[in-house]
C-alpha cells in the first residue's frame, strides 16, 4: 500500500481514507477540541461527505466540520 | 490446583464500614457513552436518557446499596477532556471531582472509543482516585467489528475493566462487585508520555478492529440522512409525521374527545350542577363561572394542552433516541453561523420545541458566552415550546396552510434578524463547529415509554398547579375590576396596533403565566370564532415571539443573571408587538383574510 504526502481534510474527496499525520496547532483551542474527540495523528480517518459540511468518521466516530476547521487536519492519503 | 476464586474469598473485606457519610462515587466519561443509564441501573432513579450528547448538563445524585454498603452515585455532564479549554458543563463536571472529592471514580467508557476513553483516563489519574473503568456499549462495538482485550487492559492500568451493556443490565453485576477492588491507575505520567500519546499506544496494544457487521440499512439510512438531496426530503416528512402527530392527532381529535366529550358533555355539565348547591356566588363563579377553576382551568389543562403535548412528548422523544436531531447540525451550519453560532445549536433550538426552560439550561453545551447568550435570547424570542407549536398548528391549520407558513416565515426572519444583529452588536467570539454525531438506533421503546411518562408527570406536576394559580389570579383580576383596567390600558396597543378583540389582553396576561396556557385560550377563542383567520394569525405571531413564560424568565435570570433576563425580557416585547404590528397593517393593506 503506497501513500501519498499530506493533504488537507478540506481538499479531500468523499470516499477517500487515509491517517492524520497533523492537526495545526495555531489555535490551541481547535487542536484540543479536535484532540479530544479523538482527531489527533494516528488516527486513521475516511471522508463521508464534503457539502454542505464535511463529514469524516475517526476510528469509530464520525464528526462533522467546518471548513475552516478541516484545513487544520493533515492527512496522508492512502492510495485506492 | 490453584482457584482464583477461594483466594478471592479468603481476602478478608469488612462486612460494614462506618463512615461519617456514604461513600461517593462519579460516574464520569465522554458525552453519550451510557452514564445515565448506569446511574439509573444502580439507583433505581431514572433520569432522562438519550441519543445525543449533552443531554445531562447538571448533577443528579442518587443512592444505592453496594455489598453491605450504602453509596452516593454521582450522575455527571459528559466530558471529553478535563483540561485546557472546558465548556460550562464540562467544568461542572470537573469542580465537582476536585472539589466535592468524590471518592471513587467510575469512568463509563463507549467500548467503540478506545482511545478517546483513555484519553480521559490519563487525565482523571491525575486527579488520583481509585478508579473503575467499564467498556459500555460492548455489543455496538462488537457489530463494528471492535475487539478489546479487556484482562490486558485491566493488568495495564492496575484497575478493574468492566465489559458492559447497560440497557440490557449486562456488566452492572460484576460492577457492584468490582468496586472494593478500585485502585489507582497507571497511566500517561508513569510511563513518561503525554495523554494523546499514552492513549494511543495503549489503543494500539488492546484493541483490534475486525470485519464490521453493521447491517446494510444502517449504514444506508445514516448516509441518507446527512446528504442534502435525501436529507432535506427525510427532515420534510419527519416534520410532516410531527404535523399529523400533533397538530393533528393530539390537537385535534384527542382535543376533540376531551374537549368536546368528556368536559363539554359530562364533567362541566356536572360540576355546574353540583356548584349549583353551593349558595355563596361568588365561590360558585370562582369554581364554575368564566374564570372558573374547573370550567377553565382545569379544561384547559386537561382537555387542550394535555394531549398535544403527550403526543409531542412521544414523537419527540423517538426523534431524540434515534440520534437524528444532531444530524440537522450539517444542514444548519451556515446559517447558524450568520447569527453568531454554529452548527451545535441546533440542539438547544429543537429542544426547545419541547420547553424553553430546559433547552435554555441545555445552552451550556455551547462554546462560548456569547453564543450562550445568543441562544438563550432566541429561545425566548422565536422558539415555540410544545403546547404552543400544537395550538398553533391546531388553529392555524384549520384556518389555512398559506397562514400556518406566514407564522413560521415571520418568526423565523425574526430570529435570523435579531440573530444577524445580535452577532454583530454583542462582543465575544463563536467557537469552532465541531460535533459529534452519535450512532443512528432504533429507540427503545420502554425508555420511550419511560421518558414520555416522566415528562407528562412533570407536566401534570408543574405546569397544571399553574394553570389552576393563573386562573385563580384572572379571577381576582376580573373581579377587582383590574382585568378591564388592563384590557382598557392595552386597548391601544391590542385593538389599535394588532387589530385584536379587546379580551385578546387577558389572553397575552395568561400567556406570560405559561406560554402554553395563553395559547389554549387563543385555541378557545378562535374556536369560538371571535378571532377572524387574520386575526389569528397577528395574534399567534405575537404570542410565539412575546415574553417567555415566568419559568423560562426565572432560568435565564438564574443562568445569566437578573438585568440580562430584563433586557431580554423587555427586547422580546418590543420586537413581538412591532412584528405584530407591521403583520397586522401588511394584511391590511393587501386585504388578506383567510
Amino acid at each position: 500500500m503506497s501513500t501519498s504526502e499530506a493533504r488537507a481534510l478540506s481538499a479531500l474527496a468523499p470516499g477517500m481514507r487515509g491517517r492524520i499525520v497533523r492537526v495545526t496547532r495555531d489555535l490551541t483551542v481547535r487542536a484540543e477540541r479536535l484532540g479530544a474527540l479523538g482527531v489527533s495523528a494516528g488516527a486513521s480517518v475516511r471522508v463521508l461527505q464534503t457539502f454542505p459540511g464535511i463529514v469524516f468518521e475517526c476510528d469509530q466516530t464520525e464528526i462533522a466540520v467546518e471548513r475552516l476547521v478541516a484545513r487544520s487536519i493533515w492527512i496522508e492519503v492512502e492510495a485506492v | 490446583m490453584s482457584c482464583p476464586h477461594a483466594i478471592e474469598s479468603l481476602r478478608p473485606r469488612p462486612l460494614l464500614r462506618l463512615r461519617a457519610h456514604p461513600l461517593r462515587i462519579a460516574l464520569v466519561g465522554n458525552p453519550n457513552v451510557g452514564k445515565s443509564v448506569i446511574f439509573g441501573r444502580l439507583t433505581g432513579r431514572y433520569v432522562t436518557v438519550s441519543n445525543y450528547p449533552g443531554t445531562t448538563v447538571g448533577v443528579t445524585k442518587g443512592r444505592a446499596m453496594v455489598g453491605a454498603e450504602m453509596c452516593e452515585i454521582v450522575d455527571t455532564p459528559g466530558v471529553n477532556t478535563l483540561e485546557g479549554a472546558l465548556s460550562e458543563d464540562e467544568k461542572i463536571t470537573r469542580r465537582l471531582i476536585t472539589d466535592d472529592a468524590a471518592e471513587l471514580i467510575v469512568q463509563v467508557a463507549d467500548a467503540r472509543n478506545l482511545r478517546r476513553a483513555l484519553l480521559l483516563t490519563s487525565q482523571l489519574a491525575e486527579l488520583r482516585r481509585p478508579m473503575i473503568l467499564v467498556l459500555n456499549m460492548l455489543d455496538e462495538a462488537r457489530a463494528r467489528g471492535v475487539d478489546i482485550d479487556a484482562e490486558g487492559l485491566s493488568e495495564q492500568l492496575g484497575v478493574p475493566v468492566i465489559e458492559a451493556v447497560a440497557p440490557e443490565g449486562r456488566g452492572l453485576a460484576e460492577l457492584r462487585e468490582a468496586l472494593p477492588d478500585a485502585a489507582l491507575v497507571r497511566a500517561a505520567r508513569e510511563c513518561g508520555v503525554d495523554h494523546l500519546g499514552w492513549a494511543e499506544q495503549m489503543t494500539r496494544r488492546y484493541r483490534h478492529i475486525g470485519q464490521m457487521s453493521l447491517g446494510r440499512v444502517q449504514e444506508w439510512l445514516a448516509r441518507a440522512v446527512r446528504q442534502p438531496l435525501t436529507g432535506l426530503p427525510i427532515l420534510g416528512v419527519v416534520l410532516y409525521v410531527t404535523y399529523l402527530a400533533v397538530g393533528v392527532l393530539g390537537a385535534q381529535t384527542l382535543v376533540g374527545v376531551l374537549e368536546d366529550g368528556l368536559f363539554g358533555r359530562y364533567l362541566n355539565p356536572w360540576a355546574t350542577a353540583a356548584a349549583a348547591r353551593i349558595p355563596v356566588a361568588i365561590v360558585r363563579d370562582f369554581l364554575v363561572g368564566q374564570y372558573g377553576l374547573i370550567t377553565m382551568g382545569m379544561t384547559y389543562a386537561i382537555a387542550i394542552v394535555l394531549p398535544v403535548v403527550t403526543t409531542f412528548f412521544l414523537v419527540f422523544g423517538f426523534l431524540e433516541d434515534s440520534g437524528y436531531i444532531p444530524r440537522l447540525a450539517i444542514f444548519s451550519d451556515r446559517l447558524f453561523r450568520a447569527m453568531g453560532l454554529n452548527g451545535k445549536a441546533v440542539l438547544p433550538m429543537v429542544l426547545g420545541l419541547g420547553c424553553d426552560t430546559m433547552a435554555t439550561m441545555t445552552t451550556r453545551i455551547l462554546g462560548t458566552p456569547k453564543e450562550r447568550l445568543i441562544a438563550i435570547l432566541l429561545l425566548a424570542l422565536g422558539v415555540p415550546c410544545s403546547a404552543q407549536l400544537a395550538t398553533i398548528m391546531g388553529i392555524l391549520g384549520g384556518v389555512s396552510f398559506v397562514a400556518l407558513f406566514t407564522l413560521f416565515g415571520v418568526v423565523l426572519s425574526q430570529m435570523v434578524i435579531v440573530g444577524y444583529l445580535a452577532a454583530r452588536v454583542l462582543p465575544g467570539d463563536r467557537s469552532d463547529f465541531i460535533m459529534e454525531l452519535p450512532p443512528l438506533r432504533l429507540p427503545r421503546l420502554r425508555n420511550l415509554l419511560t421518558k414520555t411518562a416522566l415528562r407528562v408527570r412533570w407536566y401534570l406536576g408543574e405546569a397544571v398547579p399553574l394553570f389552576l394559580i393563573g386562573t385563580a389570579l384572572l379571577f381576582v383580576l376580573d373581579r377587582a375590576g383590574a382585568l378591564d383596567t388592563i384590557t382598557r390600558a392595552a386597548r391601544p396597543v391590542v385593538t389599535g396596533a394588532l387589530g385584536l378583540p379587546p379580551n385578546a389582553a387577558g389572553v397575552f396576561v395568561m400567556g406570560f403565566l405559561r406560554r402554553d396556557y395563553g395559547a389554549a385560550g387563543m385555541f378557545q377563542m378562535a374556536r369560538d370564532g371571535t378571532l377572524t383567520g387574520a386575526q389569528a394569525l397577528v395574534a399567534l405571531t405575537v404570542m410565539t415571539l412575546f415574553v417567555p413564560c415566568v419559568a423560562n424568565l426565572l432560568m435565564i435570570i438564574r443562568e445569566r443573571g437578573v438585568k440580562t433576563g430584563l433586557a431580554i425580557l423587555a427586547f422580546v416585547t418590543i420586537v413581538a408587538i412591532g412584528t405584530g404590528a407591521a403583520l397586522n397593517g401588511a394584511l391590511r393593506v393587501l386585504h388578506v383574510n383567510f
